[in-house]
C-alpha cells in the first residue's frame, strides 16, 4: 500500500509545517545576534506575550489570531524596542556576560508576571478552523490551522529577508554587524537602528505566539521550550544569518517529526540538542555559515 | 561603626528568633491539610477537588465540627508539581501543625510525598492517585480511597470480554507516573487474558502533537486502544485521532482525562471527538449509593455544572476523615490513623468505606461511555444505565 512512502511523507509534511513557525521564531532572534551580538534570553518571553495577547483579545472579541497576529507584532515591536533603549542601550559597553544577565533577568521577571497575573493554568482555544483536514489522497492529511500559519510564517519570513537586504534599514543593520566602529561614522544612527533590529526580532517572536496559540497550550512557560529552540536555530544557520537560521527551523521540525514517528514522541525533544552538539562540535561555523562564530 | 553591626545583627537575630518561634496554632479551629493542584497543567482537577472539599466541609460545619470546634481546611496548591507538594507537606505539618493530610492530586505528586509523611508520621488519605506504587510501601500512614490502576484494567477486560472480546490491544500512556502505572497495569492483566498487545506508546503529555505517535499507532491496526491521559492530552489526541482517520473499534481510557467533566465539552475538552468512547470510573452522579444525586445538586450549585469522580473522591476522603476524627475524639495523628485503620462506613455517596490491612478502599470500578456528550453507565450490568455503543463508528461515518 506503499506505506513505506506515505508515512514518512506525511512526517515530512507534518515537519515543515512545525519547522516554519520555528523558523520564524528562529529569524528573529538570529536578526538581534547578528546586528548586535546580544542573545536574547527573554524571546521565548516575548512569544509567551504575544501569546496572552492574542489569547485575552480573542476571549474578547472572538477575533482568530490568524488575523489578529499583526497586533500582536506591533506590540512585540514596541516592547522590544522599549526593552533595548531602556535597559539594554545603557549596558551596551560592558562585558557581554552582563546583557545575557539582564536578559534572562527579564524573561524571569516576565514569565513569574504572567503567572500572577493568569496563574500557572495551561489555556486551549477552539476556533472552528482546528476541525479543518484538508486530505490529499486517502493517505495524508494537513490539519488547516497549521497550514494557514505555514503559510503567513512564509510570507514573513521573505518579507523579513527583504527588509535586511534590500532596505535602507536593513543595510544599516548590516553595516553596524560589520564594523559597529564605521557604522556611525558613515552618518548611521547605531542606536536607533539596533532598537528596531530588536523591535522587529521581538515581533517575530510575538507573531510566532499568536499563530502558536490555536495550536499549543498557553501557560507562563510556554517560552521557555522555543527559546531554547532558537538558540540551536541560530547555532545550526551559522550565528546571525537569518536565511540560514529558517532554514533550521524547517530541518528542525522534520528532524523532530521524524524522529517522533520512527522512535517516539520523547526522543524528538532530545534530538534537537542532539543536532545542537553535532553542529557545534563537527561544523561549529554553522550548515550554512562562513560568518564568524 | 562596628558597634552598630554588631547591635543590628543581634536585633535581626531576635526577630527572627521570635518570628520562628511562633506557637503553634492555639486557635479555636480544627485545621485539616490538604494538598491539590489549585494551578497548573492539572488545574481543572484540582478545582474539582476543591468543590469537593468545600461541599464536605460545610455538611460537617454544619453537624457542629470535630470536636466542638469549628473545621478548617488548610490549602496547599501543588501547582501539579511533585517538588512543590513534598514542600507542601512540610509547610502544613511543620508549620501548621496539622493531624492529616488529604490530598494530593496527581499520582506523581502523590508519590513524593507518600515518603514525607511516613517520616513525618502523620496519616494521609490519598482521594484520587491510582498509581498502584503509591500503595506500595506498606507505610501504617497511607490510606486511599479510590480503586487502583489494577482494578481499573480488570474493570475494562472484564467489559471487553463481555462486548466482543477483541484481542489485539495497543496503550497509549503519558509518560508520568500514573501513565506508567496503568501501562503496568493493562499489560500485565492483558498478558493474562490472553490478549495480543501490538503497541506500546509512552508520551509527553504537555505535547501538542501527537501525530506521528498516532500515527505508528495506526500501523498497527489494533481493535482496542487504552488511554492513560490527562485532559489537555485527552483531548489534543482525541481530536488528532480523527485528523488521521484512526479507526480502533474501542477508545478505552484509565478514566482521569477521559473522565473529566470537560471532557465532552467543545471549549474545554475535545467536544464531539470525545463520542463513544470508553471509560472506567469511580462515581457518576447517576449512581445508585445514597447521597450521590444530593451531592450532584450541591456541586451544581456551587460549580455550575457537574461533577465527575474527582470532586466526589475529594468529599469522600473529607467525611472519611471526619469520621475517623469523630470515633478517635483526638487531634494527634497517630489516634487519626488508628481509627481511620477501624473505619468501617457502609453507606456514603461514595459507596462503602473501609481500609484494608493494606490501607486500601476496596471500592468498585465502573465502565461508562461518552454518549450524546454525556458519561452513561455501561458495565457492569447491574449498574448500568445504557447499553454500550461498539464499535464506535468510523470518523468518516460520524455527523
Amino acid at each position: 500500500m506503499l506505506n513505506w512512502f506515505y508515512i514518512p511523507l506525511q512526517g515530512i509534511i507534518n515537519g515543515l509545517l512545525t519547522g516554519a513557525l520555528y523558523a520564524l521564531i528562529g529569524m528573529g532572534m538570529a536578526l538581534i545576534f547578528g546586528v548586535m551580538r546580544i542573545v536574547n534570553f527573554a524571546h521565548g518571553a516575548f512569544l509567551m506575550i504575544g501569546m496572552y495577547a492574542t489569547y485575552l483579545l480573542f476571549q474578547a472579541t472572538g477575533m482568530s489570531p490568524y488575523y489578529q497576529f499583526p497586533l500582536a507584532g506591533v506590540l512585540l515591536f514596541f516592547v522590544g524596542y522599549a526593552t533595548y533603549m531602556g535597559l539594554l542601550r545603557p549596558i551596551r559597553g560592558q562585558v557581554d556576560f552582563m546583557v545575557i544577565l539582564l536578559t534572562m533577568g527579564l524573561a524571569l521577571i516576565l514569565t513569574d508576571a504572567a503567572q500572577l497575573a493568569f496563574g500557572a493554568d495551561y489555556h486551549q482555544i477552539n476556533i472552528p478552523l482546528l476541525s479543518k483536514n484538508i486530505h490529499i489522497g486517502p493517505q495524508i492529511s494537513i490539519n488547516a490551522p497549521w497550514l494557514v500559519s505555514f503559510g503567513i510564517a512564509v510570507v514573513l519570513a521573505c518579507a523579513l529577508y527583504w527588509v535586511v537586504t534590500q532596505t535602507m534599514f536593513g543595510r544599516a543593520a548590516r553595516a553596524i554587524a560589520q564594523n559597529p566602529y564605521a557604522a556611525p561614522l558613515m552618518g548611521i544612527n547605531v542606536n536607533r537602528v539596533q532598537a528596531i533590529a530588536f523591535g522587529i526580532g521581538s515581533a517575530a517572536a510575538g507573531i510566532s505566539g499568536a499563530l502558536l496559540l490555536p495550536v499549543f497550550y498557553l501557560f507562563p512557560e510556554v517560552g521557555n521550550q522555543f527559546k531554547l529552540k532558537s538558540f540551536v536555530m541560530v547555532v545550526l544557520g551559522g550565528m546571525g544569518s537569518i536565511q540560514g537560521a529558517a532554514i533550521a527551523g524547517l530541518v528542525l521540525g522534520v528532524v523532530e517529526s521524524l524522529t517522533s514517528l520512527y522512535w517516539g514522541n520523547e526522543w524528538a525533544l532530545a534530538v534537537d540538542f542532539v543536532l545542537f552538539i553535532l553542529v557545534l562540535s563537527l561544523k561549529p561555523s554553522g550548515i550554512f555559515g562562513s560568518q564568524r562564530a | 561603626m562596628k558597634r552598630f553591626f554588631v547591635l543590628f545583627s543581634l536585633a535581626i537575630s531576635a526577630v527572627l528568633f521570635w518570628a520562628g518561634c511562633s506557637k503553634g496554632p492555639e486557635s479555636n479551629t480544627f485545621k485539616i491539610g490538604v494538598i491539590t493542584s489549585l494551578t497548573g497543567s492539572n488545574a481543572a482537577f484540582g478545582q474539582a477537588h476543591k468543590n469537593g472539599y468545600t461541599i464536605a466541609l460545610e455538611e460537617i460545619n454544619a453537624r457542629g465540627g470535630l470536636l466542638g470546634k469549628k473545621v478548617e481546611l488548610d490549602y496547599y496548591d501543588d501547582q501539579s508539581r511533585p517538588d512543590q507538594a513534598v514542600q507542601g507537606v512540610s509547610k502544613l505539618v511543620d508549620q501548621d501543625h496539622v493531624p492529616i493530610v488529604l490530598g494530593a492530586y496527581s499520582s506523581e505528586s502523590t508519590r513524593a510525598i507518600v515518603p514525607v509523611v511516613t517520616q513525618k508520621q502523620v496519616p494521609l488519605i490519598i482521594p484520587t492517585a491510582v498509581a498502584d506504587n503509591v500503595m506500595e510501601s506498606n507505610s501504617p500512614w497511607i490510606f486511599r480511597i479510590c480503586a487502583g490502576s489494577g482494578s481499573f484494567a480488570a474493570a475494562t477486560l472484564d467489559f471487553l470480554k463481555n462486548n466482543g472480546d477483541p484481542k489485539k490491544l495497543a496503550i497509549v500512556y503519558e509518560n508520568t507516573n500514573f501513565g506508567q502505572s496503568n501501562n503496568k497495569s493493562m499489560t500485565e492483566a492483558a498478558k493474562a487474558a490472553g490478549l495480543d498487545l501490538v503497541d506500546t506508546e509512552a508520551y509527553q503529555a504537555s505535547s501538542p502533537d501527537y501525530k506521528s505517535l498516532l500515527q505508528r499507532v495506526k500501523g498497527k491496526n489494533p481493535e482496542v486502544i487504552y488511554f492513560a491521559s490527562y485532559l489537555l492530552d485527552a483531548s489534543t489526541l482525541m481530536r488528532q485521532s480523527e485528523q488521521l482517520n484512526l479507526n480502533p473499534k474501542y477508545y478505552t481510557s484509565a478514566g482521569t482525562g477521559f473522565a473529566a467533566a470537560e471532557f465532552p465539552t467543545a471549549d474545554k475538552g475535545a467536544g464531539k471527538y470525545a463520542e463513544y468512547t470508553f471509560s472506567v470510573s469511580q462515581w457518576l452522579p447517576s449512581a445508585k449509593w445514597r447521597g450521590s444525586a444530593e451531592f450532584d445538586q450541591k456541586y451544581f450549585a456551587l460549580a455550575g455544572s457537574h461533577p465527575a469522580y474527582h470532586g466526589m473522591e475529594a468529599y469522600a476522603v473529607l467525611i472519611a476523615a471526619a469520621a475517623a476524627i469523630d470515633i478517635a475524639k483526638s487531634d494527634q495523628p497517630a489516634a487519626i490513623r488508628d481509627a481511620i485503620k477501624q473505619l468501617n462506613l457502609a453507606e456514603t455517596p461514595f459507596g462503602p468505606v473501609k481500609f484494608d490491612a493494606r490501607g486500601q478502599n476496596l471500592h468498585p470500578v465502573l465502565v461508562t461511555q461518552v454518549q450524546g456528550g454525556q458519561y452513561k453507565v455501561v458495565w457492569p450490568l447491574d449498574a448500568a444505565e445504557s447499553k454500550p455503543i461498539v464499535p464506535a463508528p468510523e470518523w468518516s461515518k460520524r455527523k
